[in-house]
């Protein structure tokens, strides 16, 4: 058994699937956001960077439980299916990128907190791009899902 | 904060251990195995490694400012996007071959 299905089993597919999207949401509006107002350097750009940082470890409590616990189902449909890459290369891909979100929003935090604003300007970016990419490789895993 | 880390340096070698644990992991099953015996899942494994290497060495490496005659900076940002580069081409060859 999966540490997930102990630590997680309170978070149901349905909510983790909930939890997943709106963290992964803020994860592209907060950066958004931040790369907007940076070169203001507003009295809550410290406020939104960390809240940006700790929503991308948060998000892992989601990510998990849904690709530990309940991915492997889907996974042998898409495999049994005619999109057999919609796993192979992008749900593993996707997999392993988000690994490293949190270490570039992370980066980028830090730098704002360090003074840098200027110099987190690549890393925001960098935050807002994977993290469209994210979601766009999960719909297309779920479209893979389907293609039989 | 900004004194007790230094977080390009744990980026950079955050990046690349996962960029290796990847390739390792699909290439020789008894890694993958190991991962998924010591955290009952290889991406959970991954993930703890991960996490800990990028605070671990952030805080380790929080007086060098370069590495190998290259700023931490620069380190961290072509680490980074060279262990992107690295983990979709793996699975793009690994899917075609």
């Amino acid at each position: 058994m999966a540490v997930t299905e102990v630590l997680f089993s309170w978070l149901s597919r349905d909510n983790a699937l909930f939890f997943h999207i709106i963290i992964g949401g803020l994860l592209v509006v907060l950066p958004l956001i931040i790369l907007l107002y940076l070169g203001k350097k507003p009295s809550w750009l410290k406020n939104a960077s960390l809240l940006a940082a700790l929503a991308s470890w948060l998000v892992f409590v989601p990510a998990a439980r849904l690709y530990v616990d309940f991915y492997p189902a889907t996974k042998t449909l898409i495999l049994a299916g005619t999109w057999p890459w919609a796993h192979k290369v992008v749900m593993e891909t996707k997999e392993h990128w988000g690994l490293l979100l949190p270490v570039i929003a992370t980066v980028a935090a830090w730098q704002v907190f360090k003074g840098d604003e200027e110099k987190s300007r690549k890393w925001w970016a960098l935050t807002l791009v994977l993290a469209l990419l994210l979601a766009v490789m999960g719909r297309l895993v779920k479209m893979g899902a389907g293609a039989q | 904060m900004t004194s007790k880390f230094n977080f390009y340096l744990g980026a950079a070698i955050a990046a690349w251990l996962l960029a290796a644990m990847i390739v390792i992991a699909e290439l020789f099953a008894p890694f993958k195995d190991a991962l998924k015996a010591a955290f009952t899942h290889h991406w959970l494994g991954k993930l703890v490694i991960v996490g800990i290497a990028f605070f671990v060495f952030a805080y380790l490496m929080r007086e060098k400012k370069a590495i190998a005659g290259i700023t931490d900076e620069k380190a961290a940002w072509y680490s980074v996007l060279g262990s992107l580069l690295v983990i979709l081409a793996f699975f793009v060859v690994e899917f075609i071959a």
